[in-house]
This record gives C-alpha cells, structure tokens and sequence, in this order.
C-alpha cells in the first residue's frame, strides 16, 4: 500500500525501463525486419534489468524501518509472506512493463500484428517466473554489504531459463506462428513457476531467520 | 596434527597420486579414436569424467545444503564450502576443455552446446556463491543463505540443460559421441569410466582436505 501511494519503485522501473529503451533505439540503427527480430529479446532485456531495480527494493521498507524482524516475530507463515511479496513483485513489473510497452513499439517502429492474449499469457508466466526467483535472492542479500552487485549476479545465471524461454516464444509469437510451436516454452515457463515457487515458499522460513 | 600424518590420509593421498599417474598416462599414450583430431581427441577421456565428477560434487552441495537447513550442523557447512569450491574447479576444468575439443571437432572454440552452457551458467551462479559467502553479511546467516543457494543452484540445473537443448535445437548433443564408444572396441569406455573414478577419489582427498582446514580455522 505504501507503494502505491509513493509509487517510488513503480515510477523509477518506468523511467529506468522507457530510458534503456531510448538507449536500444538509439544504438541499433536497422532496418524494420532486423528490428522485429531483435525485439524480443530487447524487450526481455529490458524487462530484466527492470525487474533488478524492483527486486533491489523490494525487501528496502522493512530493512530501513528494522521492520524485519517485528515481521518475523509476527503471527504470520512466513511462507504466505513470500507468496504476498511474489504478488506485489508480480504487479510492480507488469505495471511498469505496460507503462513501458508503448514507448517500446513506437521507438523500435514494430509492428503489432500480433496476437496480444497470446504476447500477454508469455508475458505474466515470464514476470511470474522471474518474480518467484526474484524474491528468493532479494531475501537472501537483505543483509548483505554489497545487495546491489549481489541481486544481478544471483538472479541473471538462474533465472537464464526464463530469459531463454520467453525469448523463444515471443519472437514466435510477433511471428504469428501457432500455439502448437511455443506451447514448449510455456511448459519450461510453468515448471519454472511451480519448482522455484514452491522452493521459495518452503525456504522462506529459512531465508527470515532471525 | 598434520592433515596427512593420519594413515587412513595417507592412504587416501597415495591412491589418488597413483591413479592419476596411471590415468594421465593412458590417456596421453593411446591412440586418438579419431586421428583428424590428433592428441586434442584424447581431452574427451579428461572432458567427460571431469563433467560427471562436477555434477556429482555440485549435487553434494545440494545435499550438505539440506542437512545443514534442516540440522544447523557445522560439518555440514564446512562440507558444502568444500564441495563447492571442489566443484567449481571441476567446472573450470569443464570450460576450459570444453572449447579445447570443440574446435577441432566442430571448428569453433564456443559451440553453445546444451551440456556446455549449463555448466557455465552453473559456474556462474556458483561465483556468485562464494561473494554472497564473502559479502553476505554475519557469517550464521551466510552459512543459510550459501545452503538455499546451493539448493536453488542444483534445482536449476534440468530446466536450464532443457532450455539451452531447445533453444539451438540443431545443436542437440555431442555429435562425436557415438564414435567414441564402440562396442567393437570397449577400451574408451572403460577409460573413460576408470577416469571418473579417479578424478572421485582426487576429489574427495581434495574435499577431505578442505573440510580439514575449514575445521581448523573454525576452531581458532
């Protein structure tokens, strides 16, 4: 709720996300069909780094306040604490990926001849995925000295499936090609989701220890 | 007392040296199974047995990593510390004689090859391992955390090996496998079998070795 009203995190993911997009559109000068077939992973790129500056402050209100451990010590299952911030995860990258999706058409010149139920469907099971993972590492570097340094290089070697798979499916997808071609990818999407959410909801008593 | 005055240490050191004396002579005095590729053929009886002894240590992180969650006992940190660092050496070794048998197999040095690429995206993670041990914060909790790591890291490993399978799909394996183990000429196979063997047994002694010293300075 805080965040909400702030909008601190939302609003630094947006200008963060629209500003690397600027800086892609500005480097790869190519013509329209190079650029469809990049795009994907561009945009995936982006998403990425955004989601690092979310997940940076995604744990930073209980650390500032030492709220953290009046939390632990709260009649609360630690494990419904993590899938409350997976939620919250979830919801600050998709919102701030929607707020960035229009600069990312119209500066890339990409066409948008493509089905949206399908692009969305890749786009919540990726932000899913990442965001399970996600929550995990920001736990376990909430104490540490070097948090900034330690999120990216923690969460871009595991997460690789996700950046893999949701790569694959949207370049099919701005393809037009049929479901039966990247349903594949969905299924690496889910069993990512499911393993890694279920491991941070088991582990989480673990990583808010005090 | 030194780590080596105890016999059992002793023996255990004696065997490793004389396997990897016999291994590394075998493998550099017999014939490469295919001659274009000259001795660099022969890095395939070190490439494999090397990958396998990595995995097997990366999956005893995983294990030491559950104990240590659910006993909170030291050993059991001490031996993920070693096996990790054991491991990462193996991986090395991977990424290093991976490229060096792909060039001439394949004619390039990276060839994004499904087995390859987990290991480096492993190797990777576990870097990230030893900074989150280094700058983690108190050591009681770094212990946990590398533990949850080291579990996150090994849960991965069959998701991303798919991915990267299906990502280069014409990329699906080693293609020079198959020619390697013959039934007509079992010699590579058993090589290439008594070379995991060996390298379990240097890297046990290595593990024992670390875990010694960990304990040690544990105790100062």
């Amino acid at each position: 709720m805080i965040e909400f009203r702030s909008k601190e995190i939302l609003s630094s993911m947006f200008i963060f996300g629209t500003s690397v997009t600027l800086i892609f559109a500005l480097a790869f000068q190519v013509n329209q069909s190079i650029m469809q077939q990049f795009a994907p992973g561009l945009f995936w790129v982006v998403i990425f780094f955004t989601s690092v500056l979310g997940l940076n402050r995604l744990f930073i209100r209980e650390r500032d306040a030492n709220a953290l451990w009046t939390w632990v010590g709260g009649p609360v299952d630690r494990g419904d604490a993590y899938v409350a911030k997976v939620i919250v995860s979830i919801l600050l990258i998709l919102i701030s990926v929607l707020l960035f999706l229009i600069p990312f058409f119209i500066f890339l010149n990409l066409s948008t001849n493509f089905s949206w139920v399908h692009f969305s469907s890749i786009l919540i099971l990726g932000i899913g995925g990442l965001s399970t993972i996600g929550c995990v590492i920001s736990g376990l570097t909430l104490q540490a000295g070097l948090r900034d340094v330690l999120i990216p290089i923690l969460f871009f070697p595991s997460a690789s499936p996700v950046i893999i798979a949701t790569t694959k499916s949207t370049e099919l997808i701005f393809r037009q090609k049929p479901v039966s071609e990247w349903q594949f990818w969905v299924l690496i999407l889910l069993t990512f989701f499911v393993i890694f959410g279920l491991f941070g909801y088991l582990i989480f008593n673990r990583v808010v220890e005090e | 007392m030194s780590y080596f005055s105890q016999k059992n240490n002793l023996i255990h050191g004696a065997v490793a040296a004389i396997l990897s004396a016999v291994n590394f002579y075998i493998i550099f005095t017999l014939d490469p199974p295919n001659k274009a590729q000259g001795i660099f053929g022969n890095i395939f009886f070190i490439h494999v047995p090397v990958s396998w002894t990595a995995f097997v240590l990366y999956f005893c992180v995983m294990v030491a990593g559950i104990y240590f969650l659910l006993y909170k006992d030291w050993i059991w940190d001490y031996r993920g510390l070693a096996f990790a660092e054991v491991g990462t050496l193996f991986m090395f070794l991977i990424l290093t004689t991976g490229p060096i048998w792909a060039k001439p197999a394949w004619g390039y040095y990276w060839p994004w090859e499904p087995r390859l690429t987990t290991s480096l995206i492993l190797f990777l993670i576990f870097l990230a391992y030893f900074m989150l041990r280094e700058f983690g914060g108190n050591p009681e909790q770094v212990s946990r955390y590398a533990a949850i790591v080291g579990v996150l890291a090994f849960l991965d490993v069959p998701i991303i090996f798919y991915s990267v399978k299906f990502w280069l799909p014409e990329m699906q394996s080693h293609p020079q496998v198959g020619s390697y183990f013959d039934a007509a000429n079992p010699l590579p196979t058993y090589l290439v079998l008594f070379s995991f063997f060996t390298l379990l047994v240097v890297s046990s002694l290595m593990v024992r070795y670390r875990v010694h010293i960990l304990k040690l300075s544990g105790e100062k």
